[in-house]
């Protein structure tokens, strides 16, 4: 293969893989997030807790139960997500492995992410330039899909129906033999979107129904996975969505703004098992077309990557590769292609037992631009443990690199194709404790502190609006999470919470005296808390969540704030009904329990109170 | 920007011949809104944080987010206009509404909510008040169906009748029962009859025309072109045109601010490469120009005070948070800077 030549002349070493028989493997193989990410915090979210989230996106999941603050604009709408105090633009996203940022926007829309899309979703925080790549400067988000053999037919379907017209519908088929695995999941959403709210905009605040802000979304997702042969795997998969919306109005606007986004992904990996190896070839296509209005903006990305992965000695792992992108923008006003080609390094080395330290290097060349050096380090050490208790603590350094986006560059009229790359700075120092002295009881406290440099502002000049390397930020705050299982008598008590303390400081403005040097970012909030806890007994669980958003400036430097609101959820199943071996698990849910009138961004209208009632059946 | 004193007084003039027998209004003491200078901040695209600002030049006390400080709610639109007639002040929102408000206290009168587009100017005439809108964009985001929508009441209410116009009006302009419409994207003066709410006639001008305006009781229109500036006068007991100066001033935008004695501030922008702004003073006597009279970077908004000869030049900082406007004496030199709202785009200067 071609790819095999390449890391071969790039790294001078032949790949060898080892052609020792290896155990047929029963998991469909996806590479570990935490392998190389020693100093950094990860969060991970698993099929089971993003079962909660059935019908919903996996923005409301990260602004629920994550440090993440997620830029709403609306119900339904857009939902960018902020990693500490970052922008939108600054948070790379993948699928299976696969980079799916649009090329154009530098960014994702969690809105168009359907939690039933995935089957696992892993948050890692701060710059991850050298092991992520583009645009993982305040973080990372990775969704999986997690697909089994030897587990035979297994299927379910799903239907919701909710408050405003929610109807949400999923079926979910898998096979799998001891060789061959396939899941499908085909889905359904929809919601008319048409709540009451008070609208600020007209003389005496009147009560009204949103209009124009109906959505809904259909996808398929299929994962296709076999063992050739006892060392070698390959697999296949491929997200379709397609979500038609009616853009809601900023209050005091009438606008009747539609926008259709459909978005193809497929990936194919082949692994290679030696005995203390991984080799890995993969390929994948992502295909976005948005259609605001009558505008079209199509974007296409070709990836080719392979990397080797291998344990040279028993403290040592290194795992080089490559990745080629090819990149075709068909857009509104401009069409524009790219290539980049990246090359990295990852070593992990274990002194001892206590002690894990990892080093990432990337070299990242895009246009006639060469970003040779693009590092991180970090550290794990456990300094504590014994029978019941385990404090580990944790450091990093790392650098980000965010590309100017293909709009910055090439947008007509106003892209500027001499922009440099936003460049971030991170470090990070961090405390783990989890201990079963009272209960399963784990603590995370973690320190971060940020500069991101060269930070793309589109601003008017003249009649045009041109993108400008022109901020520069500080970023620091404090990431609290902690979370506790217990019996209490016959009930199982889970319950988890965490704190965010967010700064995030203008440091260099638009010109000498722009008077919001100093100050925080908007729509930044400085604190964020959540919590929630679950009770369970006998397959009855009652849940109450509450989340907590601090005051956002509406710009660095005007008067106006939005106030803090807090949110709290209800939730009530019962996972026992069954018919034969057909189980019926069935749901009801409140969200925003105390109608609390609230708005996430300035003047757009969020819902009050909402019922939702699910209904699974299982085989 | 688009003050209109001078109507107002064209107004109450004709009101007055009109309506003879009308009880004339009573000496009422001015609020505390009616003196000073109004800040009209557009407000960010997308963020509907359009205010108003009023600013004493004497104290120099600038109070901020006076709509909302008034109504216990946002302005929540894009701020286009403000036109003030003897009791009513209307701001007219890019947005689709337009919030009438007492100018003494800016407490809200009534608001027309529904059915507008993208309002831009309104004239008073009689019990009736006639909105220039864009119409909604097209899908290639021209504005084939522009109208002027006539609201029967002066505190507003729903919209009676659209009369279409030309491709994207602006200013308007009353002369006795008509209404004179900027054209600006055809090149055209629409004159309405407000009697019958229809067009009456179209004269063709050259440029594209942005706005009225009256110096010693003659009224001309100021229009843009690539290169030059257009003033036309109009002759108005015929409803016709009368003079046209042509003066050689390049890219000129719409917004400009007039003096007694026929001076004009007109703010130009070179756009890409350079990005220069420019504030050029043109003398309508003498059909003179100073091309480069202040000049800088962000310029979005002039005014200037006859009374205390003062002139004022917003600056949107690039819509990322407040605004600036700075205080110009007559010579041109520097006064003083303010910071303001968002997007400061005009002035209404009592």
């Amino acid at each position: 293969m071609n790819v095999l030549l390449w890391i071969g002349l790039i790294f001078g070493i032949p790949p060898q893989v080892q052609d020792t028989v290896h155990l047929a493997q029963v998991a469909v193989y996806a590479p570990d997030l935490s392998q190389f990410t020693q100093g950094q915090k990860i969060q991970t979210f698993s099929s089971i807790e993003l079962k909660e989230y059935f019908g919903r996106s996996l923005g409301d999941l990260l602004q629920e139960n994550s440090p993440i603050f997620i830029r709403q604009y609306g119900a339904g709408m857009l939902q960018s997500p902020s990693f500490r105090g970052t922008s939108a633009g600054h948070t790379a996203v993948f699928w299976n492995g696969l980079p799916i940022n649009s090329p154009s926007l530098g960014q994702s829309d969690l809105s168009i992410l359907p939690i039933q899309g995935v089957d696992q979703v892993g948050v890692q925080f701060g710059s991850g330039g050298a092991l992520f790549g583009n645009e993982a400067i305040g973080g990372s988000l990775h969704l999986n899909s997690k697909t089994e053999f030897g587990k035979g037919f297994q299927g379910n379907f799903i239907q919701q129906f909710g408050s405003f017209g929610q109807f949400n519908s999923s079926i979910k088929a898998a096979y799998s033999t001891a060789n061959f695995s396939s899941q499908t999941k085909i889905y359904r959403e929809s919601v008319e979107n048409n709540f009451p709210f008070n609208d600020l905009s007209q003389a005496g605040t009147p009560e009204k129904k949103a209009a124009n802000s109906a959505v809904s979304q259909v996808g398929i997702v299929q994962d296709l996975a076999w063992n050739l042969d006892l060392s070698k795997q390959l697999k296949a998969s491929f997200w379709y969505n397609q979500a038609a919306r009616e853009i809601q109005p900023v209050m005091g606007s009438m606008t009747q703004d539609q926008q259709e986004d459909q978005n193809f992904r497929l990936v194919i990996d082949y692994f290679r098992f030696g005995e203390k190896s991984v080799l890995n070839l993969k390929t994948g296509f992502v295909q976005d077309n948005q259609i605001f209005n009558q505008s079209e903006n199509l974007t296409r990305q070709f990836f080719l990557s392979t990397d080797y992965d291998v344990t040279v000695s028993s403290k040592w792992n290194l795992k080089t590769g490559i990745r080629l992108n090819s990149i075709q923008g068909i857009l509104s006003t401009y069409q524009a292609n790219d290539q980049r080609i990246e090359t990295y390094q990852s070593f992990r080395f274990e002194p001892n037992q206590k002690i894990k330290i990892s080093l990432n290097l990337r070299e990242l060349l895009y246009q006639d631009q060469f970003e040779p050096f693009i590092p991180s380090l970090g550290a794990d050490w456990e300094i504590w443990k014994n029978e019941s208790n385990e404090l580990i603590i944790q450091a990093s350094l790392a650098k980000g690199i965010k590309i100017p986006t293909l709009n910055d560059r090439f947008w007509e009229p106003g892209g500027n194709p001499n922009l440099l790359p936003e460049e971030s700075k991170s470090g990070e120092v961090g405390l783990n404790w989890t201990t079963n002295t009272v209960a399963n009881l784990e603590n995370s406290l973690t320190y971060y502190r940020m500069n991101v440099d060269n930070w793309i502002i589109w601003l008017p000049k003249g009649s045009s609006w041109v993108p400008e390397n022109i901020r520069e930020v500080l970023n620091q705050g404090i990431e609290y999470q902690g979370s506790a299982k217990t019996q209490f008598s016959s009930w199982n008590i889970h319950a988890n919470w965490s704190y965010t303390w967010s700064r995030a400081i203008s440091i260099k403005g638009i010109d000498g005296n722009d008077s919001g040097k100093g100050n925080q970012l908007p729509y930044t909030p400085q604190h964020q808390a959540n919590g929630k806890i679950a009770l369970e007994k006998n397959g009855l669980t009652f849940s109450i969540q509450s989340f907590f958003v601090g005051q956002r400036q509406v710009t660095t430097d005007g008067p106006r704030t939005m106030p803090s609101f807090q949110l709290v959820n209800f939730g009530l199943s019962y996972q026992k009904v069954q018919i034969g071996k057909i189980q019926i698990p069935v749901n009801f849910q409140i969200n925003n329990l105390f109608n609390t009138e609230y708005q996430v961004l300035y003047l757009r209208a969020m819902p009050g109170r909402s019922f939702h009632f699910t209904l699974s059946i299982q085989i | 920007m688009k003050l209109k004193l001078n109507h107002l007084v064209w107004a109450i003039a004709f009101s007055t011949l009109l309506f003879s027998c009308d009880d004339s209004t009573s000496e009422r003491p001015l609020g505390q809104y009616e003196t000073g200078v109004l800040i009209m901040n557009e407000g960010a695209f997308g963020s509907n944080d359009g205010e108003v600002f009023h600013f004493d030049p004497s104290s120099k006390e600038l109070k901020t987010d006076i709509f909302e400080a008034s109504n216990n709610r946002p302005f929540a639109g894009l701020l286009e206009d403000m036109v003030l007639t003897e009791d009513r002040l209307y701001l007219v929102a890019n947005t689709g509404k337009v919030e009438i408000v007492n100018p003494g206290d800016f407490k809200s009168l009534g608001t027309i909510a529904n059915d507008l587009d993208q309002a831009r100017s309104l004239e008073v005439v009689g019990n009736k008040l006639f909105i220039s809108d864009y119409g909604p964009y097209d899908s290639d985001y021209n504005t084939p169906d522009s109208y002027i929508a006539v609201v029967e009441g002066l505190n507003g209410g729903s919209i009676k009748k659209k009369i279409q116009v030309s491709n994207k009006p602006e200013d308007l302009f009353t002369y006795g029962k008509y209404v004179f419409v900027a054209g600006s994207e055809e090149g055209k003066v629409e004159i309405i009859d407000t009697e019958t709410e229809s067009l009456l006639k179209t004269l063709e001008v050259s440029g594209n025309p942005q706005q009225f305006f009256e110096v010693n009781g003659k009224l001309w229109l100021y229009s843009t072109g690539a290169k030059e500036i257009y003033f036309q006068s109009f002759q108005l007991d015929n409803l016709s045109k009368a003079s046209l100066l042509t003066i050689p001033l390049a890219n000129a935008t719409s917004r400009m601010a007039f003096d007694k004695a026929g001076l004009i501030y007109v703010l130009t922008s070179s756009g890409w490469p350079a990005y220069q702004d420019a504030v050029a003073r043109v003398s309508l006597s003498n059909s003179t120009v100073e091309t480069n009279w202040i000049t800088g970077t962000g310029f979005y908004g002039i005014g200037f005070d006859s009374q205390r000869e003062l002139l004022y030049l917003a600056n949107s900082k690039g819509f990322q948070g407040n605004g600036t406007v700075s205080i110009y004496l007559k010579n041109g030199q520097l006064d003083s800077e303010i910071s303001v709202g968002r997007g400061p785009s005009g002035f209404l200067i009592y």
